[in-house]
């Protein structure tokens, strides 16, 4: 999230030097996320259709249950960051901005703890 | 940032922004670019259905049965098919930026070559993994 470590005269013209972090962090999520996005498209793709029951052991197996799990967790992280990117690209309004990278800090976060949390009351064994 | 003087402030809006999309000539590498963020903002959106429609899942049937739209009713399956393509499309984006972070197909052929792989291998891929599940699914 760009902060300017500053504030007073050139405030906004300093950098926070978080540039190298996000690009690192980025293509190391992404790094991840190929084969998990991969093996994720092919159980959500399943997923399409099928009844109550059907869907419900799909996801209840362990193996698409894990790949799904982790796919979230790597991928709410990497479209946090990708969101920022998007925001402080598009939206100049300090506040606005501000306001903007908050509820995508919290959103993200919300996304990631309901896949996990639903996938893991799916597949946990009755 | 909190307390930002009124000069720098003036200074900062009076800035110019540079010149953007409209001043641009269309070209491939462009588009895909631009597809690469939409394609990453259609998946951001697309996670959030789809965790309702887990969480409808994990509730029980007549909470699934208020949320089984967002992947079984025709709207639902366009969701979950648009969903896979632009996963697929924006996996393959990444891979071409790393590609390029290694220093390869940085010319002019190359980033267009990659580019139309990149539109190519999504439609491709997507098209792959459907033909997969309605044969093995």
């Amino acid at each position: 999230m760009f902060e300017s470590g500053r504030s007073g005269k050139g405030a906004a013209f300093t950098s926070d030097h978080s540039g190298s972090l996000h690009a690192l962090a980025m293509r190391h999520s992404a790094c991840a996320l190929a084969p998990l996005g991969l093996l994720s498209v092919w159980f959500i793709a399943h997923l399409s259709g099928q009844p109550y029951e059907a869907a419900r052991a799909e996801l209840g197996r362990p193996f698409p249950a894990i790949a799904l799990i982790a796919f979230i967790c790597i991928a709410a992280y990497h479209a946090r960051l990708g969101m920022e990117t998007i925001v402080e690209d598009y939206v100049h309004d300090a506040a606005l901005k501000r306001r903007a990278l908050t509820v995508n800090k919290w959103l993200t976060i919300a996304i990631g703890a309901t896949w996990t949390l639903s996938i893991m009351i799916i597949a946990a064994p009755r | 940032m909190a307390d930002a003087d009124p000069v720098s402030e003036r200074l900062a809006a009076a800035r110019p922004l540079s010149p953007h999309l409209s001043v641009y000539k269309p070209i491939i590498t462009m588009a895909m670019s631009i597809a690469h963020r939409i394609s990453g903002a259609a998946l951001y959106a697309g996670a959030i259905l789809l965790a309702f429609y887990l969480l409808g899942l994990a509730l029980g049937p007549s909470a699934f049965s208020a949320v089984s739209w967002i992947a079984s009713s025709l709207i639902g399956k366009a969701f979950v098919f648009l969903f896979s393509w632009a996963l697929l499309h924006h996996l393959l984006g990444g891979v071409r930026h790393a590609i390029w972070d290694r220093g390869l197909y940085l010319d002019g052929p190359g980033r267009e070559l990659l580019a139309k792989a990149t539109l190519g291998g999504g439609v491709a891929l997507t098209i792959l993994l459907w033909a997969a599940v309605a044969l093995f699914g």
